[in-house]
């Protein structure tokens, strides 16, 4: 059965060495165990804090919000492969050195660019175009719409890379495929495991 | 420097990706195509929603156009992604007007039997075209005859010929584009048309004796080419009066002249590109002869056309439409990174065409400029680089953070109109929104 895979034996990264905010970040607050049972109020004590600033950054003011590649990172290492019952984090389909965030390119602008390289687990993976969508798919939905998401194929990595490429990049055939109920099945079930 | 300003958003916005918006041939009303599988109409003149087409497609509606010359009755085709084209009819009774839309409905509110009234204010579906494998990416009526051109994912263009109302026949299926094909458009005074596509090349099409065969093959774009249209044949005399020209001038007018319109063409390699037909060296005629013997036509059907200008590159990410004023010869452009840019033809140096050098009489000795002109030019067929496009005007963010997928210029229709042919631009966004631009100088 295994045979009928692009790629059988896969190599999968130990999860302790998967990165994580935890490491990359140490000086960031450890959550406290009550933490859980209050809602994040601003502290009376610190009248200089807004609101915004103290509660959850992932859901408020789109402006201010920072995002870092970290970030990104932990949207998309979680998707499942649709091959393999892991995640694309584990087989280093995405890798935190291969996400890049370009900020907006003149101070008119509010547009940033978040640029995504994918590595398939084998040069002929037939699954690339899939794993692209998902990731895209991911992006797009989990990210303000003020990041244009470009996910593309890691030069070197599949002999259909500038296919692939054109294909995930077409915003048109994109849509087309999240129309098509098939495919946002496969692309569902990839993405179930994530959060 | 002219400045875009936002007269209006349509109301009420779509909660879906908006993808396209056409302007009424006659009517003070824009069709939006939208993913949410239905088109909205919405009026001009109070920026309100008049009609809604809904249930006819399964999936998204990626492009609507409008039937020319058909006075008494809109028709509408809408091409979807669930590969089938759709053809919908409206009697105009109280097109148009908000006021008869309210009348209708208190009649219908009273319950009199107002039925049939009613119902002729409705849209009512009139036939299905299916014959595309795959989504239909754009639709479009020919100005010149009854044509309709539709274009696919699955690569082809089909050409379907309306022999009678809602009798539609195939009349060509051309294959010949090695990819999606995004776009169709026709040329407003020939049956010719022209696509553009995935493969990054723009082709052209018309009947050579009896079968639709590509005449030109334009390739230079290095990206998905979106969009591709045609210039009004009067766009030359935007650049202004004959006796006003110095004699390099009049003769590239009289190129332009005897190439006809040219073609615009927007892609995802981020470029604005500007082609034009190379009139062909026809013999002179010998006195006594009238006609050219009818074989000639056929030597001729291939066509040269060459890309005769680069529009100034302000977008940064694909530019997804690009719009041609018939009224002005402006263009206007938009895309992926939410702005909207206006452009304008001009002499490249604004001083020869004082008329100092006309005065001279005499062919005036080539200035470097003009030297360097001609060295770009070569021959006759192949002059260009006397005129310049320069960017007038920009909007950033136009939709919020949002791409905008349309934009096209319109006749403008509500009480704030200040000339006869004041014109604005609609843009069609991936929020939901169309909205209104004028442009101010």
């Amino acid at each position: 059965m295994d045979a009928d895979k692009d790629n059988a034996n896969p190599t999968i990264i130990n999860p302790s060495d998967l990165p994580s905010r935890r490491r990359s970040a140490p000086t960031a607050k450890r959550p406290g165990i009550f933490d859980a049972l209050a809602p994040a109020y601003p502290s009376l004590a610190d009248p200089l804090s807004s609101p915004e600033a103290s509660s959850d950054s992932a859901s408020s003011d789109e402006e201010r919000e920072e995002i870092d590649e970290q970030e990104v990172y932990d949207l998309i290492s979680t998707i499942s492969d649709p091959e393999h019952p892991l995640s694309l984090g584990s087989l280093g389909v995405v890798k935190l050195d291969d996400i890049l965030i370009l900020p907006p390119t003149s101070p008119r602008s509010r547009i940033s660019t978040v640029r995504v390289l994918i590595t398939p687990t084998t040069s002929a993976c037939s699954l690339t175009t899939v794993i692209g969508l998902g990731v895209k798919v991911r992006l797009v939905n989990a990210l303000p719409p003020r990041f244009r998401v470009d996910v593309r194929i890691k030069e070197g990595t599949s002999r259909t890379a500038d296919e692939v490429n054109k294909q995930l990049g077409d915003k048109e055939r994109v849509a087309a495929a999240m129309e098509n109920k098939s495919l946002v099945n496969v692309v569902n079930t990839m993405l179930a495991t994530c959060e | 420097m002219p400045t875009l300003t936002l007269l209006a958003t349509l109301s009420p916005p779509c909660n879906a990706r908006t993808w396209s918006s056409a302007p009424h041939p006659h009517l003070p009303i824009i069709a939006t195509a939208c993913s949410d599988k239905t088109v909205r109409i919405y009026s001009l003149q109070n920026f309100q929603q008049q009609s809604t087409i809904s249930g006819g497609h399964k999936r998204s509606i990626r492009s609507c156009a409008w039937k020319p010359n058909s006075r008494g009755e809109s028709v509408l085709a809408t091409g979807s992604f669930d590969a089938s084209a759709g053809i919908w009819r409206r009697w105009e009774g109280g097109a148009g007007s908000a006021q008869a839309a309210e009348v209708d409905f208190t009649s219908g509110l009273a319950g009199g039997g107002e039925k049939d009234e009613d119902d002729d204010d409705e849209w009512r579906f009139a036939v299905i075209l299916d014959g595309h494998d795959s989504e239909i990416k754009c639709v479009t009526f020919a100005p010149t005859a009854p044509l309709l051109a539709t274009c696919s994912r699955d690569k082809s263009v089909w050409i379907w010929e309306e022999l009678e109302d809602d009798n539609f026949e195939t009349v060509a299926v051309l294959n010949e584009h090695e990819g999606d094909v995004k776009c169709v458009a026709w040329h407003p005074s020939e049956q010719m048309l022209a696509s553009a596509s995935y493969d990054d090349n723009i082709r052209l099409w018309s009947e050579d004796v009896d079968d639709w065969a590509c005449c030109a093959l334009l390739s230079g774009h290095e990206g998905t080419v979106w969009c591709v249209e045609f210039e009004d044949a009067n766009n030359i005399y935007a650049l202004g009066s004959s006796e006003d020209l110095n004699s390099k001038q009049q003769a590239y007018v009289q190129t332009r002249l005897k190439a006809g319109p040219r073609l615009i063409s927007c892609s995802d390699d981020m470029t604005i590109r500007i082609w034009r037909r190379v009139p062909k060296d026809k013999p002179e005629q010998p006195a006594g002869q009238i006609k050219a013997p009818s074989i000639w036509k056929n030597r001729d059907f291939e066509e040269e056309w060459i890309e005769e200008a680069r529009l100034p590159q302000v977008h940064e990410r694909p530019v997804y439409t690009v719009s041609w004023s018939k009224k002005t010869g402006k263009v206007v452009s938009t895309g992926s990174d939410g702005k909207i840019v206006v452009y304008e033809e001009r002499w490249k140096d604004a001083n020869a065409a004082n008329g100092d050098v006309v005065m001279s009489g005499g062919t005036p000795a080539p200035d470097v400029e003009d030297l360097s002109a001609e060295k770009v030019s070569g021959s006759e067929g192949h002059m260009g680089g006397l005129t310049e496009w320069v960017a007038v005007a920009s909007v950033d963010n136009a939709h919020d953070v949002f791409e905008v997928n349309h934009v096209v210029w319109a006749p403008r229709a509500d009480k704030g109109k200040r000339s006869e042919d004041e014109e604005v631009i609609v843009s069609t966004g991936d929020d939901g929104e169309v909205k209104v631009w004028t442009l101010d100088t």
